[in-house]
């Protein structure tokens, strides 16, 4: 096999085979270019349609809020790379903009090829569709394959939650995902959707409703919020500024441009099973057929992060926030083996964002690369104190779903006092090559 | 090590090279000289000579015609304009049906109570409906046609840009999506009355439409989704993978039993025939790199891929004298549609069964079967929820468009038609012809009720003669379209036909209105003769469609059906 030190290794293994090109074992270059330029296929641009430019008017409308002030772009700022704005965990809303928001709030982008959500990879064909009771229930025993960047392939047929959009996949489409925090009382607090229509039918852009839907589309407001959502989501598929895939790593990948020293070694470190394997699960190879990676297997895990005593409902002890299996999310209550578990989310843009997990827990990369690293080592660092001094691991999880946690995935597979996974070199130059996958680089000329 | 990578990569480049080329006996005898002259020896009660049936998936008539030929022609949007003198069909606007409608009225449908509503072309990805045996039944409510909210709900979501409402079941598109679709009904024929021989969802409707039959099952592997008929035999109701194939299930499949398909006795004629299915070739990788029974497609539409191949909508895999287990390939491009291979003795491995790539092929080649059944690779083939109309109109106006350039299109008839509704909502309904009464299966007229009673209206014969439970029809009204010189021109046929339709063309032009037996829906279907116009030597105009827009281009564009399996 490959040593390290060669750039070729770090394709992984999903090597790029296309066709013409070969697969040659050669000394990294020193000027930080990629050997093996790839052609990536971005999303084709083209003028919004009607559906889409109605959708923009309605993501930027703030007057479907209660509070008048908030509308879907405040908290998925574009500015922000469509994510929140701020520097708390969470946005703050509801009629006063006194009320936090459930979750730190994800980004809106390189949602466009998110899968449903399913348990295992998705069964496209559903002329017998299988609940999805009877499918955990016949995955409960199913031997997962390690999460190795290494062995991404292998790994993809895990039988384990994936897919879905939120922390706990509770909406399969961008339409039904846009309508929770329209209606969710900390959010947008829209009332009902009875109110949102009334507002829809009055707002300046309402002449253009009937055209797409017909005369009839004011008769119902069930089916008028319907069609709204679906136009926001609209906007959100179709416009570049959702997917534009032009981070450095995207130019570094076709060959137009040059890693420095320290993202190179974070690149390496990115894809080590021995040191940080982000790559086992934030999947870093373009598609065989040239789509740009988005950095995450779209699997669920549950990782065990610190419980974030500066959100309110957390004031109360018995509250836990347990992703797929609740609060928020309630049709797979009974299955508590995903307990604990939340979305593994995009690394594009990462470097911008001021809160990290679902419960924005932490504020830098640097502190959630202490949490891969140390959270088994040396769990003092990360976690906080009980009253009698231990600490107080997993604090945000109810010990009898401890079980869920993910102990197999390095670097999660050390234990207390064993030599951590990176050195603090390590995490910057990790940290560094995270700041590659930042949208809005000018690359150089196109290789011919 | 760097040379022996080398090697290794560069073996596989060309096999993969090899693979694309399909194996071609060395360049026999002169096709252009004899191209088409075998056809004519071949006697048929009409002019056609070469059949084509494309067979697409889970959309209802009023699903797409609701509308026609008007519609909404949002700005900015692609215009549909209709010609003069279209004749009426029987859909929604023409039964003042878009408004309080009584999916809309009947407070059982609750809070997915709906009326028909436009589906825009940004909506072409949507979510699929719930389409199978019982819920379609129920939707039809006894006649009324007024339960689909509450009974054909959805099934799954459809990819993330999908659009997805209670009640969606109601939707309709028109021609600003369907562009091409409108475009072939204007200038050839369809039919507003054409249903699926049974209620039920795809692998129902495969065997119909080249046996019309589904009572015979035999399981295999596991239990199938078939119902008790009654006389110890069991009968499809719903969908389940052939027992004769690689790709299919390894816990649930099963096989047909003492019928035949039109297959069979297109052999037993010397015919030649052949299923052309997208993804069948399994020794082909597809530019994303998968291959086998897991070749699959990306679609930009929906935003995600899945496999070309569909083993439950592998019609001739069912029987065994039909079946290619190991999707085997033909040993020629000659061989095609042939029993044996070119020297006439042997027996050709792939039995009739194909890749759609050989269909073109071996039309190229000059080597066009009589009779050439196809399904599209799966992202193409219409069926919500993985596929969409607009990939669809894409894989059949490059099909569509192919044909017309060739020399024998002037004997060429293209049937397109659908092998089930999806349960998407659809006004019309009739009275069942062929009973069926288990009591928890059948619900369309009352419990355990499709038809009158078992005294006065028994269920029809199965394959033993003997009257079966589970083949209850008609089933839903579905697309059904003839395309060809011979077609009549803007042309809508009013009487009753179903996908058996297909097998009693064939059947009459070919074998001289031989029949089936065994109950198969053949000897009591209608004919499809009604669409076509064969006083003449067929029309000379051809319809050049654009396969993104579906708009009328003055000629074919350039883009022949290449083996780029990555479609945008």
């Amino acid at each position: 096999m490959m040593r390290n030190s060669h750039l070729s290794w770090l394709l992984g293994a999903g090597l790029l085979m296309l066709a013409g090109a070969t697969f040659a074992a050669e000394q990294s270059l020193p000027s930080g270019e990629n050997p093996h330029p790839v052609h990536l296929r971005r999303p084709p641009a083209a003028p919004l349609s009607a559906m889409a430019q109605l959708g923009q008017q309605i993501f930027f409308d703030a007057s479907l809020s209660s509070s008048g002030q908030l509308s879907c772009a405040s908290c998925h700022s574009p500015q922000d790379h469509f994510g929140p704005p701020n520097k708390g965990p969470v946005m703050l809303g509801g009629a006063d903009l006194k009320l936090q928001g459930a979750r730190a709030v994800p980004s809106l982008a390189y949602l466009e090829r998110q899968p449903n959500f399913s348990i295992g990879p998705a069964k496209d064909d559903d002329d017998n569709p299988v609940s999805l009771a009877q499918v955990a229930a016949s995955a409960k025993d199913a031997r997962l394959v390690q999460k190795t960047a290494t062995q991404t392939a292998a790994a993809a047929a895990n039988m384990v939650p994936q897919g879905g959009l939120f922390w706990d996949g509770r909406a399969d489409t961008l339409q039904a995902q846009a309508l929770f925090p329209l209606l969710d009382p900390h959010e947008m607090d829209g009332g009902s959707v009875e109110r949102v229509a009334g507002k829809l039918q009055h707002a300046p852009y309402a002449d253009r409703f009937a055209p797409l839907f017909g005369p009839g589309i004011f008769s119902s407001p069930r089916m008028l919020v319907s069609e709204a959502m679906f136009a926001v989501a609209r906007y959100q598929f179709e416009d570049p500024g959702f997917h534009p895939y032009t981070s450095k790593f995207d130019y570094w990948v076709e060959g137009r441009a040059r890693l420095t020293d320290a993202e190179m070694r974070g690149y390496r470190l990115f894809n080590d099973p021995k040191k940080a394997n982000c790559g086992g699960c934030h999947l870093d190879q373009p598609t065989k057929d040239g789509l740009p990676p988005l950095f995450t297997d779209h699997e669920y895990e549950a990782l065990g992060a610190p419980r974030n005593m500066t959100l309110a409902a957390n004031g109360d002890p018995a509250h836990y926030d347990l992703g797929i299996c609740g609060p928020t999310r309630t049709d797979v209550a009974a299955e508590t083996q995903y307990c604990g578990m939340f979305l593994t989310p995009t690394l594009r843009n990462a470097a911008t964002r001021h809160a990290f997990f679902h419960n924005g827990v932490f504020a830098t990369l640097q502190q959630v690369l202490d949490f891969y690293n140390f959270r088994d080592t040396n769990p003092e660092k990360v976690f906080p104190r009980a009253a009698d001094g231990s600490v107080a691991k997993y604090d945000d999880l109810p010990r009898r779903y401890w079980a869920n946690v993910d102990v197999a995935d390095p670097p999660f597979d050390r234990h207390a006092g064993e030599t951590p996974a990176m050195t603090a070199q390590d995490e910057a130059d990790i940290i560094a090559f995270l700041q590659t996958l930042t949208d809005g680089y000018q690359p150089g000329a196109p290789k011919p | 090590m760097k040379t022996k990578l080398l090697a290794t990569a560069a073996m596989s480049v060309i096999a993969a090279a090899i693979a694309f080329n399909t194996p071609v006996s060395a360049d026999d005898h002169d096709h252009d000289h004899d191209r088409d002259h075998h056809f004519h020896e071949v006697q048929t009660a009409t002019p056609i000579k070469h059949l084509v049936v494309l067979f697409n998936e889970n959309r209802s008539f009023d699903h797409y015609f609701a509308t026609y030929p008007v519609a909404g022609n949002p700005p900015g949007e692609i215009a549909f304009h209709a010609l003069p003198h279209t004749p009426q069909v029987n859909n929604l606007a023409n039964n003042n049906l878009l408004t309080n409608n009584p999916n809309f009225t009947n407070p059982a449908n609750g809070t997915d109570a709906a009326n028909p509503f436009r589906l825009d072309r940004t909506q072409a990805n949507t979510a699929s409906q719930n389409h199978a045996y019982t819920p379609e039944q129920l939707a039809y409510d006894n006649g009324k046609a007024d339960l689909f909210p509450k009974n054909t709900g959805r099934g799954t979501a459809g990819g993330v840009g999908a659009f997805g409402t209670k009640g969606q079941v109601m939707g309709y598109f028109d021609g600003n999506t369907i562009t091409a679709i409108w475009n072939y009904a204007q200038h050839f024929a369809m039919s507003d009355n054409a249903y699926t021989d049974t209620y039920g969802p795809s692998t129902p409707g495969a065997l119909e439409v080249i046996a019309g039959q589904t009572n015979g099952v035999q399981n295999t592997v596991g239990t199938s989704n078939s119902i008790p008929d009654g006389q110890g035999g069991l009968t499809l109701i719903n969908d389940t993978d052939p027992g004769y194939d690689v790709c299919s299930s390894k816990t649930s499949a099963f096989v047909m039993t003492g019928s035949k398909n039109i297959g069979d006795l297109l052999n037993d004629a010397g015919i030649s025939w052949g299923s052309f299915m997208g993804g069948f070739d399994l020794t082909q990788t597809n530019s994303n790199g998968t291959t086998g029974c897991a070749r699959s497609s990306f679609s930009s539409v929906t935003g995600g891929s899945t496999a070309d191949y569909i083993p439950h909508h592998a019609w001739f895999q069912y029987w065994p004298s039909t079946a290619n287990p190991t999707h085997a390939r033909p040993s020629s491009v000659a061989a095609v549609g042939h029993t044996m291979e070119q020297d006439g003795h042997t027996k050709d491995p792939a039995n009739h069964g194909y890749d759609l790539d050989d269909f073109y092929a071996a039309v190229k080649a000059g080597n066009f079967p009589a009779v050439s059944y196809i399904k599209l690779p799966a992202f193409q083939d219409a069926h919500a929820g993985y596929s969409d109309p607009l990939d669809e109109q894409q894989g059949t106006v490059d099909l569509i468009n192919f044909l017309q350039k060739q020399p024998e299109w002037k004997d060429t008839a293209v049937v397109i038609t659908y092998d089930d509704s999806d349960g998407w909502y659809d006004h019309a309904y009739v009275a069942p012809t062929s009973a069926s009464y288990d009591p928890t299966a059948d619900q369309v007229n009352g419990p355990g009720q499709c038809g009158t009673g078992v005294s006065t209206q028994p269920q029809g014969p199965g394959v033993n003669g003997k009257p079966v439970n589970g083949r209850c029809g008609p089933g839903t009204r579905i697309p059904f379209l003839v395309i060809s010189p011979f077609a009549k021109h803007n042309f809508v046929a009013h009487n009753r036909i179903s996908q058996a339709s297909v097998v009693r063309f064939i059947e009459d032009n070919w074998l001289h209105g031989k029949r089936l037996g065994g109950g198969s829906f053949d000897a009591s279907t209608g004919s499809i003769m009604d669409m076509f116009d064969f006083r003449g030597e067929g029309s000379e105009d051809k319809l050049f469609l654009d396969p993104s827009a579906g708009t009328i281009v003055a000629s074919a564009p350039d883009h022949d059906h290449d083996h780029d399996h990555d479609r945008h």
